[in-house]
């Protein structure tokens, strides 16, 4: 998978690195803005109150 | 024999006789055999690469549970903070009384310190209890009284992330003050008896000096304890009795306040309740807006 992505990456070794971290960062960015807040609420951490 | 190459590739290598072998331009390691693209072999490292994978996203939800919601918390915390003391600097009230009506979901209107954790444990306390007012701070329960009222003022809070104000409620012990800003007055509350100190309180703890006003509640009160943990399904810890359906009228009520959160840590199980008693109000006293009452001192 990982060595697929690398393979697929245009330019030279300088860009390939630069293109690299950017999509870490970007599927980091995706998950803690969007995945984690979206499925926090599912898991069983974060219920505080009681329910009548 | 010997030769020197003076032009083109190679250039000024010695090369001995080589026969009838071609001079190679430089020394080539050996390149490896490719494999053969083995499906097998490609279908277990993908498989392995993916569990890596997750097990990272896992650890980084950690990370974002307790570390990052935590951030995002303190600026919601202090953007209401500053709402709220704008207000109160805004809409005094010529009467000094205070006024809970027309609060919207996720309005800031009081402030909570527990000196016992510090000085500078202090969060502004927001109406309602959505998952989007409890990011901002303890959230207190609508249908409840408010502070200083008579009745249950009720307020639940994070206890894992997201500023965590509750973290450490499992640790007030009984008298420990709980002092409520709001735009008026200060109330402070003292946690009741726990369930094992109720016997022989009178003669026991109550005669500290800190637990003044604080006693074994009688009547309709007397299963109120200062620490329980119970059910989430147990609606009633915010009742006006805590634990009762009974709700004696207005004036036969007592000013209790309840804090609620998650039990045990990083779970939602159960729920960690501690019960507090008002005992003393004072007003704000416009001459002297730096008076701050003395309940905020006891920080040992």
């Amino acid at each position: 998978m990982y060595g697929w992505i690398w393979n697929h990456l245009p330019g030279p070794m300088a860009v390939r690195i630069a293109l690299a971290l950017a999509l870490a960062v970007g599927v980091v960015a995706l998950l803690m803005f969007v995945v984690f807040p979206w499925a926090e609420p599912l898991l069983p951490f974060n219920n505080v109150t009681t329910t009548q | 024999m010997g030769t020197v190459e003076h032009i083109g590739r190679g250039a000024g290598r010695i090369s001995g006789d080589l026969g009838d072998l071609i001079p190679s331009p430089r020394p080539r390691a050996r390149v490896p055999a490719v494999p053969k693209k083995d499906p097998v072999r490609t279908a277990v490292r993908t498989f392995g690469e993916v569990l890596i994978t997750l097990g990272l996203v896992v650890l980084l939800f950690v990370v974002y549970e307790v570390y990052w919601t935590d951030v995002v918390s303190a600026g919601k915390q202090r953007d209401a903070t500053a709402s709220l003391d704008d207000r109160w600097a805004k809409d005094a009230d010529p009467q000094r009384q205070d006024h809970f009506s027309g609060l919207g979901e996720g309005d800031g209107f009081a402030k909570m310190y527990i000196p016992a954790f510090g000085a500078d444990y202090q969060f502004t306390i927001v109406e309602g209890t959505t998952a989007a007012s409890l990011e901002i701070g303890p959230g207190h329960y609508t249908h409840t009284a408010y502070p200083g009222e008579p009745g249950n003022f009720s307020v639940a809070g994070h206890r894992v992330g997201k500023g965590a104000p509750f973290n450490d409620i499992n640790l007030i012990n009984s008298c420990d003050a709980i002092v409520v800003e709001t735009s008026n007055n200060w109330f402070v509350y003292r946690a009741l008896p726990k369930e094992e100190e109720k016997a022989g309180w009178a003669e026991g703890k109550g005669t500290d000096a800190r637990c003044k006003g604080v006693s074994v509640l009688g009547g309709a009160y007397s299963e109120v304890i200062g620490q329980q943990i119970v059910r989430p399904s147990n609606g009633s810890v915010v009742a006006p009795v805590p634990g009762s359906d009974t709700v004696p009228s207005v004036g036969e009520q007592a000013a209790l306040m309840t804090l609620t959160t998650c039990h045990p840590r990083f779970s939602d199980k159960e729920r960690l309740i501690v019960h507090a008693v008002l005992v003393r109000q004072e007003p704000k006293d416009p001459a002297k807006p730096d008076h701050t009452p003395p309940e905020l001192k006891e920080t040992a």
